[in-house]
């Protein structure tokens, strides 16, 4: 009887959901396929064979695809040495690496137009000591958002590391070195597929964060424009909430098929994670 | 697992704290006057325009502030509770075509008579004046060009490769400057095949489309661009940034931007809100908001001397010499220049 009357304590926060996200979200898909009263996938056919939506499509998911693998390239090592230290230092270095989820993505995005713009600090410092003999051209370009938005999720996938990282027993490692391993066998064959549900994790919310982020890419990008850039256009400007809704859509789906995709490879990498 | 689980929640605590620390504010009994503007200069609108006007009336202004489709947004979705709505002509003209405004009689705003004959009715006699008209031009950066900027046509210059910036053709500007482009390319009456193709040709030269001037500005201040079209009230900004700037109305003619009131439809309090318009367009404060280098004054009864007038659209003859675009003609047809500008002009 006890644990029956416990699930009434998910009632309001799924109630909540319901009404407030899971409906609307229904309702935006679902007026998708309708084109002025009839059902039709008009809508989407139109976006697929469009070059110029391609186009938007393929730089966003580029971006978010080169920033999730950054973002794991830099956040593995920190977290692994994170998960190793003291208690006392752990907390310290932790509360260092979220520090960037506090302060507001436009203030770190100015914070990145003054150090990467033409005559930004990095410039004059690669000018001053003759590195370079024109400015670099950063800023306003698909790398400038890429700064940007692993500025902003590298926290996340170290956190999500340090989690797994800290439970991984020593003794592991021990027994597979004096078993032969090279460091290179250890990592590859003990730690990688531990970490696994941490990476995954990990990736998935700092794939889905660049995909949809908007700010970043909207101070920090210049002619070429992302996908929620285009999606704000419409909804606003342009008040096509008809367009809007099925740019929505197609970004909701495309998040779901990395997800499954990512899932999919941890699951090769470690059946058991 | 539990571990990931525990530090997520931890650091969604911490944004949880930080932002419930916002305030609200208690209302008031008084009657309220909401309204929709930019939000620039807020300081000075509050003291030397609103403040006076709530003493007179009795009443408590409000502000809603955001960007021109921002606040049109708000309002079309229709529960918004603004009275007021400051947009530019291009804005404005939209809301109209949606109906989202009242109309206005303005034999209630006696001070209409004493504007410009252009801001009387720009988007038709039953609707909203403009209370500004601001010159859309070129700034540019003297030491940065090696050639000065004239005309429309100097920004197609090959010695600008990707140091000029243009307004994209969502902002109020944009359509202006198609239809500059149509213009450089030859055409005295408004070709769009022509305008198009003109702006392929230029957008070697161009850095960044802008979507607010504060872009610009940012942009002109840290040397990212050396010059590009904006409006001339913006002006004071860029050269508080770099003070060689320079402001020139190009050789084919600036255009007028003109930024209207409005009230919105189903408001409680109509007359009040035409009073407020004719206050906004009386002497007093126009003089008040071109002295303070704020806004452009439109009613012809002020006076200004050449230091007063610096940085601002001010004249007659200024006035008369600018292009002014059919906003209706620009609303029917943003749709497909959207379209055009996106799949044209991407790179």
């Amino acid at each position: 009887m006890r644990n029956r009357t416990i699930y009434l304590l998910l009632l309001p926060g799924a109630l909540f959901l319901t009404i407030f996200m899971v409906i609307p979200i229904l309702l935006t898909i679902g007026s998708t396929f309708f084109n002025e009263g009839s059902f039709s996938f008009e809508g989407y056919l139109h976006y697929f064979q469009d070059k110029y939506f391609i186009g938007i499509l393929l730089t966003t998911l580029r971006v978010s695809l080169v920033t999730t693998f950054i973002c794991i390239l830099l956040g593995f090592p920190v977290a692994y040495y994170i998960s190793k230290v003291g208690t006392r230092t752990k907390v310290l270095l932790l509360l260092l690496s979220i520090f960037p989820l506090l302060t507001s993505s436009v203030v770190r995005s100015f914070s990145w137009m003054i150090i990467i713009g033409k005559n930004g600090v990095l410039n004059k410092l690669l000018l001053s000591i003759g590195l370079i003999e024109e400015p670099l051209n950063i800023l306003y370009t698909p790398t400038a958002i890429i700064i940007g938005l692993v500025h902003l999720f590298l926290p996340l996938i170290i956190i999500t590391l340090i989690g797994v990282l800290e439970n991984m027993d020593e003794d592991l490692l021990t027994a597979a070195e004096s078993l032969g391993a090279s460091r290179l066998g250890v990592f590859a064959k003990v730690v990688l597929p531990l970490s696994m549900p941490g990476l995954v994790i990990g990736s998935i919310l700092v794939f889905v964060g660049s995909f949809t982020a908007y700010t970043t890419p909207a101070l920090l990008g210049g002619k070429q424009r992302v996908i929620s850039t285009f999606l704000y256009q419409n909804a606003t400007t342009l008040n096509d909430w008809h367009t809007a809704a099925i740019v929505a859509t197609i970004m909701i789906v495309i998040t779901l098929l990395v997800t499954i995709i990512m899932n999919q490879i941890a699951y090769k990498i470690n059946p058991k994670g | 697992m539990k571990k990931i689980i525990k530090n997520l929640t931890m650091v969604s605590a911490l944004a949880l704290t930080l932002s419930a620390c916002s305030s609200s504010d208690s209302s008031a009994k008084k009657e309220k006057l909401v309204i929709s503007t930019w939000g620039f200069s807020e300081d000075f609108f509050r003291e030397e325009v609103y403040k006076p006007f709530e003493k007179e009336h009795n009443v408590e202004i409000v502000l809603d502030s955001g960007n021109n489709a921002d606040r049109l947004n708000k309002v079309r979705q229709g529960n918004s509770d603004v009275d007021v709505i400051y947009l530019s002509d291009y804005y404005a003209e939209q809301g109209i075509q949606d109906g989202l405004f009242e109309k206005i009689d303005h034999s209630v705003i006696p001070n209409v008579e004493n504007i410009y004959e252009m801001a009387k009715a720009p988007l038709g006699k039953e609707y909203g004046p403009a209370y500004t008209i601001a010159q859309f031009g070129i700034a540019y950066n003297p030491d940065e060009v090696k050639k000065p900027i004239t005309s429309w046509a100097d920004l197609w210059n090959k010695d600008l490769g990707g140091v000029i910036t243009i307004p994209g053709i969502t902002s109020t500007t944009g359509p202006m400057f198609l239809d500059a482009a149509s213009k450089v390319s030859g055409n005295t009456k408004f070709n769009e095949d022509a305008a198009f193709t003109k702006l392929k040709e230029l957008m070697p030269n161009v850095l960044k489309e802008y979507g607010q001037t504060s872009e610009f500005v940012n942009m002109f201040a840290q040397g990212e661009i050396a010059a590009g079209p904006i409006m001339e009230m913006y002006f004071a900004q860029l050269q508080e940034a770099v003070p060689n700037a320079k402001f020139v109305s190009p050789k084919e003619g600036g255009y007028a931007v003109m930024n209207t009131v409005n009230i919105v439809k189903g408001s409680e309090q109509k007359e009040l809100a035409e009073e407020f318009i004719n206050y906004l367009l009386s002497k007093e404060v126009q003089e008040k908001s071109a002295k303070a280098k704020i806004d452009s004054p439109v009613n012809t009864k002020v006076q200004l001397t050449e230091e007063e007038a610096k940085g601002l659209t001010y004249g007659e003859d200024v006035i008369n010499s600018l292009n002014i675009l059919d906003m209706k003609f620009v609303n029917k047809n943003s749709k497909q220049w959207i379209d055009r500008w996106n799949k044209e002009l991407a790179q």
